[in-house]
């Protein structure tokens, strides 16, 4: 995912990737990553949690509006 | 493109990998193998930035949950591919009927997104805040690509000028990326 994240962006199309395993999402650099500590398979939040999966939505499109650098990052605490 | 011009060099290192990582795949140790996978390292750091505030932006979304619409999309296969076969993309509507939605990926336990969808598919999470303002738009298709793919060369070479592609069409100008 994080290869297509640098293929849309260099179309000019900015992106935004959410991971739960940052040894598979870093080592390609993607432009911008918000790493939660989520599971695999419900990457954005758990069945039923809505306020989390919200949550990660938010924080992504935070992101994405924030970032002025390539390989920006937000991080669960 | 800077990742396209990197392929060459890496060609020869994966061809290596996927010898030394037979062994291991006969055995169903794909850990091992991955521990020595060659990561492909691409030209330069693209960056685009947003052209307006996302209260205003068109959004579209990538998961790789491994999601096929039945009786009109043919099921992904569920394992890696060493290949260069062009991996396809499936378009999911976001109104699709929820009903007819498969999921073939043996790389993520399907019972959180089989419970609800939005674990890693969130179309109603979109819909909500693209209802609130939050988001200008979401595209009408949201796009299911394959993970699973070791091999690069068709993803850079084929998937990714693809998904551009549909992306453009859709007039989509910012993209949120869900992998499983």
């Amino acid at each position: 995912m994080s290869l297509i994240s640098r293929g849309l962006e260099e179309a000019g199309i900015p992106s935004v990737i959410v991971s739960v395993m940052e040894p598979l999402s870093s080592p390609s650099r993607p432009p911008r990553q918000l790493i939660r500590k989520l599971n695999i398979g419900a990457t954005l939040g758990r069945p039923g949690d809505a306020d989390t999966q919200r949550e990660t939505l938010r924080r992504m499109v935070a992101l994405l509006s924030s970032a002025d650098a390539p390989g920006a990052v937000d991080r669960d605490a | 493109m800077g990742d396209r011009a990197a392929l060459e060099g890496w060609k020869p290192k994966f061809a290596e990998w996927v010898e030394a990582a037979k062994p291991f795949m006969a055995e169903g140790k794909a850990k091992k193998a991955f521990a020595i996978y060659p990561w492909f390292s691409g030209e330069g750091d693209p960056f685009a930035r947003l052209a307006r505030p996302a209260s205003e932006t068109r959004f579209g979304l990538v998961t790789t949950g491994g999601y096929s619409i039945e009786g009109e999309q043919e099921p992904f296969s569920p394992f890696p591919s060493f290949d260069d076969t062009p991996p396809r993309i499936h378009a999911v509507p976001v109104d699709v009927d929820r009903s007819k939605l498969r999921i073939d990926h043996a790389g993520y336990d399907h019972r959180f997104a089989e419970e609800d969808i939005n674990c890693n598919l969130p179309l109603d999470r979109l819909r909500e805040m693209e209802a609130a303002g939050e988001i200008g738009s979401i595209a009408p298709e949201t796009q299911v690509v394959m993970g699973l793919q070791p091999n690069v060369v068709p993803l850079i070479e084929s998937l990714i000028p693809e998904l551009v592609a549909r992306f453009k069409s859709d007039s989509v100008e910012a993209a949120l990326l869900v992998p499983s």
